[in-house]
């Protein structure tokens, strides 16, 4: 296997989410919201799946698969070498109809599309069939950290030279029951939007990019020793700006307290006011960081202090989860762009 | 039986999501698998679900199945024979 370090281009990111679906008119006329709970913007998606395809398919895949072609489409790749899907609770929505079936009548009567969406490595193995890529295909749940295992995974795979390309993706859905439990464990906080996303990315060592990703890196409860040595390591050729996690939530917010101190001076951008809070909100900060690479520059829509920021160096996306567990994901402008 | 027909295309459009039929548009006599509405196996256990469901007729030999869901006319003759509730 080959050790030489190739870099790993993010060719597109797709999203559907609260936001205007497909399409990057967040950056510039973002939807506000004052519901503390608020449903994905679903796109028409008779354009992606066939009526008789569709038939059995919650939201959570028609979102999976719409975003993940319209990122194969843009990238101009048709066969990943790998499937890596990220889910916090997969198709809740099936599954809370499942498991209602079998409260109310047993085992004898329990529908079979509902159990087949009832698991979560439902959406990774549905693009894996209709985009007929039988390679690497895998799903990591690990509720609002699955995203960031996706892409470690992706990424250590693109380093020992196992795949060259690789379509990584987040997905959850939130039905009005289980928003409800959510808030209650404490997953979504006071002040937070209860939101929905999908979001597919597309890795490769070649092709038209938005932007490169440089660098991944997950802590588990980390000292603040650790916290300075990787940041100092990641950022050692400067970044433009650090995208946060940070929601308004005051303990949420303070999770993120060891960027001022440890980035002091680097502009902070927040993307959760505007994509809300779900399983897959850090998916949602990766797109909307090369999203910005990809223009050369940060809305003020997503920045803390309400300025816009040019892009040059690059920005680093931190997500934090419980206050333990940590992620770094370094993206990068293209050379020459 | 008109009226149990015109039920039971709803029933199945209902349970096996297919959006864009309506119930005029199910011929009678079409095959409901392979050509006509096109439903494969899983439909298939959709359908013994649903008769359970609605007509309390559990069918012990799913095999059988090919036979009832020949086409809406036979599997109506079945249920109106066959049911329970």
């Amino acid at each position: 296997m080959s050790m030489e370090k190739e870099s790993v281009n993010i060719l597109s990111a797709k999203q559907i989410s609260i936001q205007a679906p497909l399409s990057e008119e967040w950056m510039d006329n973002p939807l506000n919201y004052s519901e503390d709970y608020v449903r994905a913007v679903d796109p028409d998606f008779k354009q992606f799946i066939s009526a008789g395809d569709a038939r059995r398919m919650g939201k959570l895949l028609k979102r999976a698969l719409a975003t993940s072609l319209s990122a194969l489409q843009e990238g101009g790749i048709d066969n990943p070498d790998a499937i890596i899907t990220g889910t916090g609770f997969g198709s809740i929505e099936n599954t809370e109809l499942f498991l209602d079936a079998l409260v109310r009548e047993g085992e004898q009567l329990l529908k079979p599309t509902q159990f087949m969406q009832s698991t979560h490595n439902t959406a990774s193995s549905l693009i894996g069939i209709h985009t007929r890529c039988h390679g690497y295909n895998s799903t990591y749940s690990q509720k609002g950290f699955s995203f960031d295992s996706a892409l470690y995974d992706a990424w250590m795979q693109f380093r020992i030279g196992r795949i060259k390309s690789a379509l990584v993706g987040s997905h959850d859905e939130m039905s009005p029951v289980f928003s409800g439990f959510v808030r209650k464990a404490g997953h979504v906080k006071e002040g937070e939007i209860c939101s929905e996303a999908a979001v597919s990315v597309l890795l490769a060592e070649s092709g038209n990019a938005y932007c490169t990703l440089d660098g991944v890196r997950l802590l588990d409860t980390p000292s603040s020793d650790t916290l300075k040595e990787v940041l100092a390591d990641m950022t050692d050729g400067g970044i433009d700006a650090v995208m946060t996690g940070k929601s308004g939530n005051s303990e949420n917010d303070s999770w993120y307290g060891f960027l001022d101190t440890l980035l002091q001076g680097v502009p902070q951008l927040r993307y959760k006011p505007l994509f809300g809070v779900n399983f897959s909100s850090s998916a949602t900060g990766f797109y909307a960081a090369a999203c910005c690479l990809r223009k050369g520059s940060v809305p003020a829509v997503l920045s803390e202090s309400g300025k816009g920021v040019e892009c040059s160096k690059g920005i680093l996306v931190v997500n934090v989860v419980e206050g333990r567990h940590y992620s770094f994901s370094l993206l990068k402008p293209v050379c020459g762009k | 039986m008109e009226e149990m027909i015109l039920k039971l295309k709803q029933e199945i459009i209902e349970v096996l999501n297919l959006e864009d039929i309506k119930p005029e548009d199910i011929d009678n006599d079409a095959p409901l698998f392979g050509e006509g509405l096109g439903l494969d196996s899983i439909d298939a256990l959709e359908l013994i679900v649903l008769m359970e469901k609605n007509y309390g007729i559990k069918l012990q030999d799913p095999a059988k199945g090919k036979e009832i869901f020949k086409s809406i006319n036979v599997m109506a003759d079945y249920i109106q024979k066959n049911r329970t509730r």
